[in-house]
């Protein structure tokens, strides 16, 4: 059984949210954080719930509606969502008052909104879906796991179209927060600059990417879903080698069919050795693309990946901005997104054109 | 009376998060629920805690809230009835 791509959305700190294609231009940024470009959600979303929606709800049901436009499908058979963080801003807003206010006359809209599900909720709420509902909230594998709880459903038969996607925002408080784990760069970096640089830390992320799965082809199906897998904590460089091969043999695929890699290179030099050993042994003369450039980097941002994978797959093109080495082949087939989060959380997605 | 519903035009506007809606352009008799300004259940949640934290007024008996919540209106008279002076 094939799973197909039947739509994609994605609201990120490029224009992807416009169009719904791969923007022209990236928008430059500086600086250790990439804030998502919004689009006027009130195209999607009324506004008398709009007025109640945090930056994260309205990214992820923006990313939703987006997806299921271009699949042609007005209620899916699941819904089905990652997120590492869930929505922070809401957390914040209703454990401060709770702090500020001695835990007295707290209102109940952000707490209702502060769950991590709250995302894969409204969506439901919006589209009147009584489907099957699920939030995984998994760290860096919260968007794997959702696309692996998709395509179970789909491979029992159980649906024939699955929502699914991830989300997660980045708040001043967050922000703070994560910087005092010492992930991010201490030195000015630009979108140019990041992926070459050789200093540890990367730069702060945020955004949603959704896709209508399904097991016949849509009308703007472009690419199959073909593999996915997740690896652990990895002993060592040489240990994720083998995983990829046998990764691509399961899925019948061989190294010289892969078209291009698509690796989750985020400018911090111990993280990307991974990305390098992997490009060197296993891809060798093969095209790299990477994107964290453009997105930042967060515990979902491989669906931005996958988004992109899949754009490519559907131009067959690669965006200048997102070519890192390498010649593309006039016929893209396959692609391979291989992304980690933290060198802890690893993940490979395989892409096959239609 | 009229200085109290300004006051609290500006508050439902705000605390409800009323992105489109100008404090000025809610009639004082105006319906708050359904085919008026449309506010919903939590809506209705979210001026009760309004009227602790403004006014301290808390609402006994919550049979009385569609009479109380009708119009800005008719809170403004529940407040002036309840208020206790300082």
């Amino acid at each position: 059984m094939y799973i197909y791509i039947q739509g994609t959305g994605c609201v990120s700190p490029q224009e992807t949210a416009a169009g719904n294609t791969f923007p022209a231009a990236v928008l430059p940024w500086e600086g250790p954080r990439l804030k998502a470009w919004e689009p006027d959600y009130k195209q999607w979303i009324d506004v008398k719930l709009i007025r109640r929606m945090s930056r994260v709800i309205k990214m992820g049901v923006a990313a939703a509606k987006l997806s299921l436009q271009e699949a042609g499908v007005e209620i899916p058979d699941a819904i089905i969502t990652g997120t590492a963080y869930g929505c922070l801003d809401d957390t914040g807003v209703f454990l401060s008052k709770m702090i500020n206010q001695q835990e007295e006359m707290l209102t109940p809209t952000a707490f209702i909104q502060s769950t991590h599900n709250t995302v894969a909720g409204q969506i439901a709420l919006m589209l009147g879906c009584h489907a099957y509902n699920n939030t995984f909230v998994h760290k860096g594998f919260s968007f794997e796991s959702a696309l692996l709880d998709s395509i179970m459903i789909l491979r029992e038969g159980r649906s024939s179209s699955i929502l699914a996607g991830a989300m997660d925002e980045l708040t001043n408080h967050s922000f703070n927060i994560l910087s005092r784990f010492d992930l991010y760069k201490k030195e000015p970096v630009t979108h140019e600059q990041l992926l070459k640089s050789t200093t540890h830390g990367t730069v702060a992320g945020e955004g949603a990417a959704c896709f209508v799965l399904g097991t016949e082809k849509g009308p703007n199906t472009k690419a199959k879903l073909t593999g996915l897998t997740t690896l652990y904590k990895p002993a060592g460089k040489a240990e994720i080698s083998p995983d990829i091969t046998s990764f691509l043999a399961a899925h019948n695929c061989s190294q010289e069919e892969v078209s291009l890699v698509i690796t989750g290179r985020n400018g911090d030099a111990a993280g990307d050795e991974w990305y390098e050993y992997v490009e060197d042994t296993l891809f060798a003369g093969k095209p790299v693309a990477g994107f964290k450039h453009l997105c930042g980097e967060y515990p979902t941002a491989a669906s931005f990946g996958m988004w992109m994978g899949n754009r490519i797959l559907a131009e067959q093109e690669v965006p200048a901005a997102a070519l890192l080495k390498g010649t593309v082949p006039d016929h893209i087939k396959k692609v391979l997104i291989y992304n980690h989060y933290k060198q802890t959380h690893h993940s490979l997605i395989l892409l096959t054109v239609c | 009376m009229e200085k109290l519903m300004a006051a609290l035009k500006a508050q439902i506007v705000e605390q409800l998060n009323l992105q489109e809606v100008k404090p000025e352009d809610i009639g004082d008799d105006q319906p708050l629920f359904k085919d008026g300004l449309g506010l919903d259940s939590i809506d209705a949640l979210e001026i009760i805690v309004l009227l602790q934290q403004h006014y301290g007024i808390r609402i006994a008996n919550p049979e009385q809230g569609p009479e109380i919540f009708r119009s800005v209106r008719t809170i403004a008279e529940f407040i002036t009835a309840h208020q206790t002076p300082k």
